[in-house]
């Protein structure tokens, strides 16, 4: 109730504030609201001001006889039920559909259909001489579907927001119609009822309180707001989230009972606004789908380029119409990296995995990147920066401001406990004191221990338990006779207790509450255990004391006692506290304690760590801006020697106005303000102060924060928890969501959960997105390496007319088998370099994929695997007889099916099996080449600018397991019976594994010589040729 | 406004442990943000381009032109003159370098194969059968009473026949002793090997001197039986392959016996064979078949295969390893 607002000094300062400010902008600008869009205004309802028989008239009902049946029918049929819809979202089997007609995916298709083209083709010309087309039709199709569907579960899982408002219906609701009471549906519910909440249930629809007793609500999952609000039939605000004669749909009444008039339902209540507003926010792409659709467009242009040249070329050469159209299928084959979205998603996931561990979850896995492009944070105060638990933070006495200890595990310094006056103002804090510790928590430390009792009550519990041991004890030695609870119009709190000691019969009187009443009823002041008069002197020292702790955002409480004179209230002395019989003045000052929600030990540095890393984090906060800037101060958001416009001003003496705006690095902006802002103003003000807070925030105004990041380039992280911050989750690159204190909308809104509220897990999930960018980088640049080598066969044998050196399924068992287990396994790759110690990646200019890194992998790793695939294959050819120089023009007579008798270099005389099979034994060996510069390939791409040497070759494990999987899979496929009629892969001798192996090393220090270059030489035209 | 101040204070005053940041960083950091704010702003009117992905036909086709040709950077894609000469240049190097190795393997390779016999004969073994005449497919099919039909078989059994004249026979190929190999392994390996004689005379009806039809116009075809060369090989291991043929499919009642010129097997003495370079003169050896009881009016699918040691003729993947499928499909 009111006893929150007496204790907050700083209110007051604020309003100061707070107008200042406000005169200033109105000065300064007109008000542009209307700029903004209809559904991120602030929202408009005016039932609050209405009077009982205005709103009687509004809803043709009655304040205390409810409705009649029949009006509420018609009503219902109008407006429909009490119920939020969930938008009609596209329907399933299109999700699905769109899945699989990517860029890639439709390529695949095509190649497909050319393949089972073929197959028809010959087999209706009866002269089908293998089923490798329907093999590969049909493995090309399961690929597509398999990656849809994994696309399709991703996109399943994230996209399901609107489910958890269905769960915030309530179930039943007290009902007054026609004068009678009744239990009906919630979503039954119309306009102009009369309902009853009480204790416990939902309030089911946005109620007009008409009247109520000690009526509270939890308005948490609306507002963020985590105390208990009271609402009263009273209009208090304009503002209808802030009056307190509107209790919201879906918030949940705590205490008491209340009757009201329904003033919204269904979709059009304050929560359904917001949760059509959190579908109507479109989801933002994650910049790692840019990146890999940016990848896809250029694969595929150069794919169907390199396919359709090709089929032109084959066309003019004289091929037949249906081989060039193979031709143009094996060219989409051989170029797709059929793999790459199952090795971009594994590496996501396990990320993702990594994360989970240290209690980020992530819900949607393209988030991980984003992560790491993340350029600004938008954090929640509360919870997040903070402990959010009151704790006692200074304390004033003796003259002198103590800090206490506000770590969550009580490692800090504390004060200098010896002084006479800490024992009095402890024993005040400690008796005057109502909050208990809930039973059965003696195993848990204390600050986590549960209290029943309010936040202040609590802290200081804890603090006087810390300080003195058993509370409940200390309390039972001094006896309670009577004690006056807090109330607003005493501002203060007192309890009179008997002595320890048996033998002193006196009473001590021990009360706290604002300083400033406190101060008034008291006449002397402890000062090391002396009672001294209270001078101005003193007055000065405690104004200044009171004014230092109020300014770091503190609740500040004064404390004071009295030994009541044994004459004058002797023992069973009836004190009544109604009547205030006994003295309540001319008491003696024991000190000041200030208390605030400290932020968390690990969150400084933290931010620190973002600052480093060259995130800026803006705190964006429902509290009040002197608290918020002193936490902001606290934790590193404003550092240390920047000031704000006010604090400039303020320092040379001169008005607000008169400031340079560019001066002030740090800007405090609370929601009023911003309310009065256009766009463009907000966007400026965001451009030129690095360090901003924004306190008094309403959600809408959230979004509207988030908006202006994106719109000057930001990748923005968002925190939040309530309901009402999931429009701004949403509309996030990457919502975070809080698993301790999130409501379950924002949970579902966000891309991200932190499990343990904890802002500095965020910043271990920017270093897991770099680094995950990173090793993506070196995956993709890995994978796209071997497209060369299965691309240049079909050209040579176009072009050179060579038998074919290596088959489509070949290059499907290469993608989808053998390479995708080492380009996973660069994802476990150490960082190179202190990734937290680089700016954020521009996502225009730091792209995935580059040119230099395609030119890279395509035309010199790509280069070079693919002479050492020929090498092998004209070794393996002329070793069973087919000497190169015969194999150029050979392919008309070698793919001759009726021609049993094809003379190789020495006169023998060949079948078309045994051809086919020496085929299958190049392609084998092509593989094979493929492999052993993978190998190669894959230990390169573990560094881009560190040698190998530096990096060690031995340190990520995962990659030597699949290097060595790789060649036992290789071997497996090469020597499994079976295999030369099922996947056209033969035995091949052993030395042919050996001969690709000098291109392998010349692949490893080609690669050590252009890291030493980059290295050497940064800048240079060879760093920026050669370094992707 | 004063509370704000003293709160400044105050915080460095009892707060100054939480940054271990004090202001000698900060200086430096503000620069940092000024660049980016910079950028920022400099990026700021192509933003909305970036993420709207939709752009339309004509600012792509603009984009495209700058691409291709900017005049103001004299750049052609992307790429300046000089750009492109050192890009182009260090490919030059990098793909000499790459072709270099290239044929430095390849000449290695030719010159650890040896010219006279392949360093593996790992597919090519066992032999392959193939007949004479192959228009085409394995499909024989004529009228007997209508040359133009086999005119075709006729001429591809005659030419391919030409080198087994007598006369060419007798001039370049010696009379080997029958049924043993012909092992000529004491020479050196680059010699020339002599060849055993195959005369065409042998082949009796199917030789064509007295039938120049090949037994076509009688409706009775002749069809030369060839086992693939290999070198080295030697079939049967010591006793001669022979040849059987039987009907698969078709009036397989009206097929009969088969007849063999000069023998239903191969004969030892034209093994090995020791390749081109070597062998020059090598003439495969043949076994000439004609089905006698076959009349007019038949449709027939025949199987003939090799029987011997070493021979393999049922493989499934390869149909034509030691055996040999054709349709005879011979009208009046």
């Amino acid at each position: 109730m009111g006893k929150n607002d007496s204790y907050e000094v700083f209110v007051e300062m604020e309003r100061d504030g707070n107008g200042e400010m406000g005169a200033k902008i109105k000065k300064k600008k007109e008000k542009k609201k209307e700029r903004m869009e209809n559904m991120k205004k602030e929202i408009d309802i005016d039932d609050h001001q209405l009077s009982f028989e205005e709103l009687e008239m509004k809803y043709t009902t009655s304040v205390t006889k409810g409705m009649t049946s029949t009006m509420a029918a018609q009503v219902l049929e109008r407006d429909g039920c009490n119920e939020l819809k969930p938008p009609k979202g596209t329907p399933e089997y299109i999700k699905f559909a769109r899945q699989l007609a990517g860029g890639l995916q439709c390529l695949m298709w095509v190649a497909a259909v050319i393949c089972f083209i073929a197959f028809g083709i010959l087999m209706g010309q009866g002269n089908l001489t293998s089923y490798d087309d329907l093999y590969l039709a049909i493995v090309l199709i399961a690929v597509v579907v398999v990656t849809g569907c994994f696309g399709y579960y991703q996109e399943f899982k994230s996209t399901n927001i609107i489910a958890s408002f269905k769960n915030l219906v309530p179930q039943q609701a007290t009902v007054f119609r026609d004068g009678q009471k009744f239990n009906i549906n919630a979503n039954q519910l119309v306009v102009g009822d009369l309902v009853e909440v009480k204790g416990g249930d939902r309030v089911p629809a946005d109620v007009r309180i008409v009247s109520a007793q000690s009526f509270k609500v939890d308005n948490s999952s609306l507002t963020g707001e985590s105390e208990p609000q009271s609402r009263t039939p009273e209009f208090t605000h304009e503002n209808p989230l802030e009056t307190k004669n509107i209790a919201f749909f879906s918030t949940t009444c705590l205490e008491g009972v209340a009757t009201g008039i329904i003033i919204n339902t269904g979709d059009r209540t304050i929560i359904g606004r917001i949760a059509s507003l959190a579908s109507g926010v479109g989801n933002e792409k994650t910049p790692i789908a840019i990146e890999i659709e940016h990848f896809v467009d250029i694969i595929a242009g150069l794919a169907i380029f390199f396919g359709a040249t090709f089929f032109c070329v084959a066309m003019t050469i004289g091929y037949r119409f249906l081989e060039a159209m193979i031709f143009f299928m094996a060219i989409v084959v051989a170029y797709v990296p059929e793999g790459l979205l199952a090795t971009v998603t594994v590496c996501l996931s396990l990320t993702a995995k990594r994360l989970a561990r240290k209690n980020c979850v992530v819900k949607n896995l393209e988030a991980v990147e984003t992560l790491g492009s993340t350029s600004v944070i938008c954090s929640d105060k509360t919870g997040t920066l903070t402990q959010n638990r009151m704790t006692v933070s200074h304390l004033w006495f003796d003259n002198h401001i103590h800090s206490a200890d506000t770590t969550e595990d009580q490692s800090g310094q504390s004060f200098d406990q010896s002084s006479e006056t800490w024992r009095a103002l402890g024993r005040v804090a400690g008796l005057c004191n109502r909050a208990v510790f809930k039973p059965g928590q003696d195993a848990v430390p204390i600050p986590k221990r549960d209290v029943v009792g309010d936040a202040s009550e609590t802290a200081l519990l804890k603090f006087t338990e810390l300080a003195f041991g058993n509370i409940v004890d200390y309390r039972n030695r001094f006896k309670k006779v009577c004690e006056l609870p807090f109330n607003s119009t005493n501002k203060f709190q007192l309890s009179v207790h008997e002595l320890e000691d048996p033998l002193d019969l006196r009473y001590l009187l021990v009360m706290k509450g604002a300083p400033e009443r406190i101060l008034e009823r008291c006449s002397t002041i402890m000062i090391k255990g002396q009672e001294l008069p209270l001078d101005e002197q003193w007055k000065e020292a405690f104004q200044t004391a009171y004014m230092d702790l109020g300014g770091l955002g503190e609740r500040v409480l004064g404390f004071c006692h009295l030994l009541l004179n044994e004459k004058e209230h002797p023992r069973g002395f009836g004190f009544d506290v109604d009547e205030m019989n006994f003295t309540t003045s001319g008491l003696c000052f024991a000190g000041l304690i200030s208390m605030i929600d400290p932020p968390r030990a690990s969150v400084p540095d933290a931010v620190m760590k973002c600052r480093t890393a060259g995130i800026r984090v803006i705190m964006v906060t429902g509290d009040h801006p002197i608290t918020a800037k002193a936490i902001a101060a606290n934790v590193g958001i404003i550092t240390e020697g920047s000031e704000t416009v006010e604090d400039i001003a303020l320092r040379l003496r001169i008005p607000v106005e008169q400031v340079n705006k560019r001066d002030a690095r740090a800007c405090v902006v609370n929601g009023g303000q911003l309310k009065d802002m256009s766009s463009e103003e907000l966007d400026d003000l965001l451009r030129n102060h690095p360090e901003m807070v924004f306190a008094r925030t309403s959600p809408q105004q959230k979004l509207i924060i988030v908006e202006s990041c994106q719109r000057l380039g930001s990748i923005v992280a968002v925190t939040g928890d309530g309901v009402n911050d999931s429009p701004a989750l949403k509309k996030a690159d990457i919502g975070i969501a809080m698993g301790i204190s999130g409501s379950d909308a924002a949970k579902n809104a966000a891309d991200m959960i932190l499990l343990d509220d904890n802002f500095a897990s965020i910043v271990t999930g920017v270093e897991q997105g770099r680094l995950i960018f990173d090793n993506l980088k070196k995956s993709i640049a890995y994978t796209l390496t071997k497209n060369i080598p299965e691309l240049t066969p079909y050209l040579i044998y176009i072009t050179v007319s060579v038998p074919l050196p290596l088959g489509c399924i070949t290059i499907l068992f290469i993608e989808l088998a053998t390479d995708i287990f080492p380009s996973v396994s660069l994802a476990y790759e150490k960082a190179e370099s202190d990734i937290m110690n680089l700016k954020p990646r521009n996502p225009r200019k730091d792209r995935l994929v580059n040119e230099s890194l395609a030119a890279y992998s395509y035309f010199q790793i790509g280069a070079i695997q693919s002479f050492a695939g020929f090498t092998d294959y004209f070794t393996c050819l002329a070793q069973e007889g087919w000497r190169p120089l015969l194999c150029v023009g050979l392919r008309s007579a070698w793919e001759n099916a009726y021609n049993q008798e094809v003379q190789d270099s020495y006169g023998q005389e060949w079948t078309f099996a045994q051809r086919l099979y020496q085929e299958y034994t190049c392609y084998t060996v092509f593989f094979v080449s493929i492999e052993i510069c993978q190998i190669s390939d894959v230990l390169i791409r573990k560094t881009r600018r560190l040698s190998l040497f530096q990096q060690g070759f031995f340190r990520n494990k995962v990659l030597l397991s699949a290097i060595v999987f790789q060649l036992c899979l290789g071997t497996f496929l090469c020597y499994c019976p079976g295999m030369p009629n099922i996947f056209n892969f033969m035995p091949i001798r052993v030395q042919w594994w050996f001969i690709p192996v000098p291109y392998g090393i010349l692949i490893f220090i080609y690669d050590e010589i252009r890291k030493l270059g980059v290295r050497r030489h940064p800048g240079s035209w060879w760093d920026k040729e050669l370094y992707y | 406004m004063e509370q704000n101040s003293t709160a400044g204070g105050a915080t460095e005053q009892y707060h100054g442990n939480y940054l271990s940041n004090p202001v000698v960083t900060a200086e430096p950091r503000r620069e940092e943000e000024e660049e980016e704010e910079e950028e920022e702003e400099e990026d700021d009117d192509e933003m909305p381009a970036e993420r709207k992905s939709k752009r339309s036909w004509g600012q792509v086709m603009k984009e495209l032109k700058l691409f291709w040709w900017n005049p103001e950077t004299h750049a052609f894609m992307g790429r300046s003159g000089k750009s492109w000469g050192l890009i182009l240049l260090f490919y030059t190097i990098f793909y000499s370098f790459l072709a270099a190795m290239f044929t430095v393997c390849m000449y290695a390779l030719l010159m650890t194969i040896s010219p006279y016999t392949p360093t593996y004969r790992d597919r090519v073994v066992p032999p392959g059968v193939m007949i004479s005449p192959r228009v085409g497919g394995f499909d024989i099919a004529f009228n007997a009473s209508d040359p133009k039909t086999w005119a075709k078989y006729a001429e591809t059994l005659n030419a391919f026949l030409t080198p087994y004249n007598d006369v060419e026979q007798e001039r370049k190929n010696v009379a080997c002793t029958p049924d043993v190999y012909f092992k000529q392994d004491d020479t050196e390996e680059s010699a020339e090997r002599k060849a055993c004689q195959f005369k065409r005379s042998s082949l009796g009806n199917c030789s064509g001197i007295d039938d120049p039809s090949f037994g076509y116009a009688e409706g009775k075809p002749c069809i030369l039986l060839k086992m693939n060369r290999i070198i080295g090989y030697l079939p049967g291991e010591g006793t001669p392959v022979t040849v059987s043929c039987e009907a698969l499919k078709g009036d397989v009642d009206r097929f009969g016996t088969s007849e063999f010129h000069p023998y239903d097997f191969f004969n030892l003495m034209y093994y090995p064979y020791y390749g081109k370079l070597t062998h020059v003169n090598y003439t495969s050896p043949l076994v000439a078949i004609r089905f006698p009881q076959v009349t007019t009016e038949t449709a027939l699918t025949v199987q003939c295969k090799l029987n011997g040691k070493g021979i393999k003729s049922d493989s499934m993947q390869d149909r034509f390893l030691g055996r040999i499928t054709f349709t005879l499909q011979i009208g009046a």
